[in-house]
């Protein structure tokens, strides 16, 4: 089992390494700069706390607390990347801005409450302070997310609003992620200690799932042109003008 | 105990609801023929008829109320008809605006914009009147008018036509309108 461990750890940062490699080819940074920061932190994190690992002797405290400060640092960035993405698909449209941005204000306003209820029951979940505290990150950073993803996924289904080229991957990988450390961080606290380790392994295998689906989109919208199927063609035009003439008529 | 695993069953039940909304989003294709196929004829003059306050007003000096509230109750699931399928029209007229937008000419550009601006307010009128058509159904003395919607459909109808105007001048769909 200490295997999967280490392949849960280490297989989704190579892949993240290979999509950021692919997303700077392709110069897709300037469409998501916020995620591409968070992808390039998430490698930066990686790669200190497994050279903290690598230590001998294995200096526990060290990186707790590197794992501490930098999955704060991740929840922010991750909340930012959010943001942008909710930038994509509404305030960069006027028309839905004004209406919706109270709107999502409201339901992060509920979340962060929910959020601040839901801490109070992660407050022994290990001996160590530390670990607690991470517990508690852990949780409320994922169900914000989950629930903003969600709010977006909603407003993008029922405006039938569309996500361009590999985004909606973006957003789809975060919302998967997000709501199965959701649940496990849910579990964790309902369980105890006992179930740190498999809720640790659930929560990296969701992020692999997440990152293979970034790739998936990524290599996706590479083979595809964007709309593929709706490129104006003069018999396509036809038919429309024959419906909007039933449609208009008076 | 209790609380967690409630917190665990709505990370669940947000998964389900993701991969659910994700797959509508993304299985949304089709090409031209088909969506336009799929548009359904909208009388918005019989539309502002049926949620006009002055005809609301007519009726109730002149029928008795149980006939009134019967009339009333069918005028207005007629409204909520009219506006679902608009609102169904305007999705489509969005996915059309949303391709045209990726044209080279600048002019289609600025009409697909205004056409999915116009497709997006429309669908957010139609979330509103909805609720509001089945209140004035319960209680008929609460107006639901919303000119809007009908000003909104009609503008979106004419940036249709322009964008075929646009792209494809010889084409006469504009007089036949």
């Amino acid at each position: 089992m200490i295997f999967v461990s280490y392949y849960l750890w280490i297989a989704p940062r190579i892949l993240l390494a290979i999509f950021l490699i692919c997303l700077l080819r392709r110069k897709l940074q300037k469409q998501l700069p916020i995620f591409t920061v968070f992808v390039v932190f998430e490698l930066i994190q990686f790669s200190a706390l497994f050279a903290a690992f690598l230590q001998s002797p294995f200096p526990a405290a060290i990186y707790r607390w590197l794992l501490l400060v930098s999955q704060v640092i991740s929840s922010i960035l991750e909340l930012a990347v959010i943001y942008e993405l909710a930038n994509e698909l509404i305030f960069a449209r006027s028309s839905l801005a004004s209406v919706l941005r109270p709107v999502l204000r409201g339901i992060l306003a509920i979340l962060l409450l929910a959020a601040a209820i839901g801490s109070g029951f992660f407050r022994g979940i290990s001996i160590y302070r530390l670990t607690n505290v991470l517990g508690v990150v852990d949780f409320s950073s994922n169900l914000i997310q989950a629930g903003m993803l969600l709010a977006l996924f909603v407003f993008a289904r029922v405006l039938r609003v569309s996500w361009r080229d590999w985004v909606p991957g973006v957003a789809l990988g975060f919302g998967i992620a997000a709501s199965i450390d959701l649940a496990s961080a849910a579990l964790r606290a309902a369980f105890g200690t006992d179930s740190i380790i498999a809720v640790d392994r659930t929560q990296m295998a969701a992020y692999h799932v997440c990152v293979v689906i970034w790739l998936v989109f990524l290599f996706r919208s590479e083979t595809t042109p964007a709309l593929p199927d709706v490129k104006l063609t003069l018999s396509d035009l036809e038919p429309w003008g024959e419906e909007l003439q039933k449609m208009v008529r008076r | 105990m209790t609380t967690s695993l409630i917190f665990a069953f709505i990370g669940l039940l947000v998964l389900v609801l993701i991969l659910l909304l994700a797959k509508g989003h993304l299985t949304t294709h089709g090409d031209l023929q088909e969506l336009a196929a799929q548009l359904r004829p909208v009388d918005v003059a019989a539309f502002c008829n049926l949620i006009s306050e002055s005809e609301q007003k007519f009726l109730y000096d002149r029928l008795p109320p149980s006939e009134f509230r019967t009339i009333h109750r069918e005028r207005m699931l007629a409204a909520v008809d009219y506006v679902r399928g608009a609102s169904r029209n305007a999705a489509i007229l969005i996915r059309l605006g949303e391709s045209a937008r990726q044209h080279s000419d600048p002019a289609i550009r600025d009409t697909a914009q205004k056409l999915v601006d116009d497709g997006l307010r429309l669908r957010l009128f139609a979330l509103q009147l909805v609720p509001r058509l089945y209140l004035s159904m319960a209680f008929p003395r609460l107006s639901p008018a919303s000119d809007g919607i009908a000003d909104t459909y009609d503008s979106m109808s004419r940036y249709v036509v322009t964008l075929g105007r646009l792209q494809f001048p010889t084409h006469e769909m504009s007089s036949a309108l």
